[in-house]
């Protein structure tokens, strides 16, 4: 048999390079294949996932954070959530854990370009998009950018450098927003959607990409439809349990569709056709 | 496909231990506590092929295994972790006495296993084996390939298809390996005379009018399309189904595995894949406890959605294949053939 095809489940070793800790929940690995050839081979597109191999805890889909613009390493931006997420907290620079993909439909980022962006993250739901948003900004995305970014507390910011850098681009707003204010803080306090409706937007002319917990995407989503945006301008990425994220398992089914396949990025317009749990209120 | 030919039941040992020779075989044996299930056959003259019962399990774990090593993982320090395939020993082997439903199956199960990926481990065993089916004059008590539409004979698909005529078999090949097959073992087989051919088409028509059970599974179809199930049946189905998962364990079409790390040792393990039924609650939940199908309530309504919905609306054609062992085993009441009466006829 070739060996390509033997190597369907078979994951790639992967050396730790770096590990930011975002905050006490989120930590970004820097990750470089252990084999130095396949490492300079291996590229991506913003949105899509990689199955994470832990010893002994099986793999889970995890999203890219980074942007494919950078090569040699790739981020993953992992939240503490379950055995193989918090195994992946236990680990250090220079540690080794497994992985294979990249997965999934990507952001159509050919359909981005001209536009006006929007983006509503919430938590580690910025992870997929800073993938997109560093991506758009190295190929020299012209038109304005908003990011909006909702976390718990200001202690829970993630990607703080990031939210830094962007900010101080011309084309680039970028507003935080807590639902929980501590000392120090004079940020905004409330949900994303508060900062949405202070928000000057051209609806027509730009496209908006979610990510985040199901509340924040049923309010965001209700809001852009009552300010104009056409269905098929809301793009958003889905989140599923998967085993095999090449479309055999069926774990990530969402009737018809296959989310590791036909997803994880999906617009509004194709998640309608589907009974979604995150749409349903 | 013009070629007919008749092999004489006297002939049937012999030709298969000639098969035998080069192939493994696998046919429906009754053991003896009077189960027939489909075995792997080491001596010919010690087992019973029972060609009269229905098999009790179908082909599916002989291709896609109840469990499986996909391969093995290795830890011996924190900055070394490395992977080693398992070579699949399977050998070629003869299925013989492959009912419609069972061979429609295995035609469903390499779409799901060939056409989004190439799965390693179900092609390797998909490779290199004889389909020798066998047409259904005697349709059992719980069949409904009539309503399914790939039975209760078949064109296509096998290698040979026999048909029982008495004290003979009329024999056809679909694929240019059955024609080898019959040229290769030309003594066993004679002519078809066109009086087999007759009566051959009489033991199809006799066999379509033979079904107990009268299932409205296209109208069931079309209800499903058309979302006019009412949610007292889905209701009534979550409160019955037992959660056993004995339905898509028995059934030919259902192929949800889970994927799963096997620790042998502290710095060794194999990763295995499973047998996994999209009726338990845990088929979708994810780290945090979140699940975006509320299991409870909705996790029958997803298999028949999957089997009578969307894999009509992908394919064109419902993925079950009538073989009626949901049926059988289903002690909650919540089978196939019970969901369409309930939503065809407002009967359990």
């Amino acid at each position: 048999m070739p060996s390509q095809l033997l190597e369907l489940y078979l994951p790639k070793a992967a050396e730790i390079q770096e590990v930011i800790e975002e905050n006490s929940q989120i930590k970004t690995f820097v990750l470089a294949f252990v084999d130095p050839e396949y490492n300079d081979g291996f590229s991506y597109e913003p949105g899509q996932f990689l199955m994470v191999s832990v010893p002994h805890c099986g793999e889970a889909p995890i999203s890219i954070s980074s942007t494919p613009v950078n090569r040699g390493t790739v981020h993953l931006s992992v939240r503490r959530a379950g055995k193989l997420t918090e195994a992946m907290h236990d680990m250090h620079k220079g540690d080794v854990l497994a992985l294979r993909g990249p997965y999934g439909r990507p952001f159509p980022m050919a359909s981005l370009v001209g536009r006006d962006l929007l983006f509503v993250a919430g938590g580690i739901g910025l992870a997929p998009l800073r993938s997109v948003i560093n991506t758009c900004l190295a190929t020299g995305h012209e038109r304005s950018i908003t990011i909006l970014y909702g976390s718990r507390t200001p202690s829970d910011i993630a990607f703080k450098a990031d939210l830094q850098a962007w900010g101080q681009r011309d084309n680039v707003s970028c507003q935080l927003t807590v639902d929980r204010a501590e000392p120090g803080w004079d940020g905004a306090v409330g949900l994303v959607t508060a900062l949405l409706g202070h928000c000057t937007l051209a609806p027509h002319e730009t496209k908006a990409l979610l990510c985040g917990p199901p509340m924040m995407i049923r309010a965001v989503l209700g809001q852009l439809a009552d300010r104009g945006f056409a269905d098929q301008d809301i793009i958003t990425t889905m989140e599923r349990h998967m085993k095999c994220a090449v479309g055999i398992c069926r774990h990530c089914h969402m009737d018809d569709k296959l989310v590791c396949k036909d997803g994880p990025v999906f617009t509004l317009e194709e998640l309608k056709q589907l009974n979604v749990m995150e749409l349903q209120g | 496909m013009t070629e007919k030919y008749i092999l004489k039941k006297d002939h049937l040992q012999p030709f298969l231990r000639k098969l035998k020779k080069s192939h493994q075989l696998v046919a429906p044996v009754q053991n003896r506590h009077g189960d027939t299930l489909f075995t792997e056959i080491d001596n010919l003259d010690k087992v019973h092929i029972d060609l009269d019962n229905q098999p009790q399990n179908s082909l599916k774990r002989f291709f896609f295994p109840q469990q499986e090593v996909l391969f093995t993982y290795h830890n011996p320090a924190r900055d070394s972790y490395y992977f080693e395939t398992v070579a699949d020993e399977s050998a070629p082997t003869l299925y013989f006495g492959v009912r419609p439903c069972d061979m429609s199956a295995l035609l469903y199960m390499d779409v799901v296993f060939l056409k989004n990926a190439r799965d390693p481990n179900y092609l390797h065993k998909r490779q290199n084996n004889i389909l020798v089916g066998l047409n259904c004059n005697e349709p059992f008590a719980n069949c409904f390939c009539n309503a399914t539409r790939n039975g209760p004979f078949i064109d296509f698909g096998f290698d040979l298809q026999l048909t029982d005529l008495g004290d003979r078999f009329l024999v056809e090949y679909d694929r240019s390996r059955g024609q080898e097959i019959i040229s290769s073992w030309r003594q066993f087989f004679a002519e078809a005379a066109e009086s087999d051919v007759k009566a051959q088409y009489q033991a199809f028509l006799e066999a379509r009018g033979k079904f107990r059970l009268q299932v409205h599974l296209d109208q069931a179809v079309k209800k499903l399309a058309e979302d006019e199930v009412p949610e007292s049946v889905w209701e009534e189905l979550s409160m019955r189904c037992q959660d056993c998962g004995g339905c898509a364990y028995i059934c030919p079409t259902c192929t949800c595995f889970t994927i799963r790390d096997q620790p042998i040792s502290d710095s060794d393990g194999e990763r295995v894949r499973a047998w996994d039924a999209c009726t338990f609650s845990g088929f979708t939940l994810m780290a945090g406890d979140h699940n975006p199908v509320d299991r409870q309530m909705r996790g029958i309504e997803k298999r028949f959605r999957h089997k009578l919905q969307f894999d009509v609306k992908k394919d064109n054609r419902p993925s079950c294949v009538g073989c009626g062992r949901c049926v059988n085993i289903c002690f909650g009441g919540t089978d196939i053939v019970r969901f369409i009466n309930m939503t065809c006829c407002g009967n359990i």
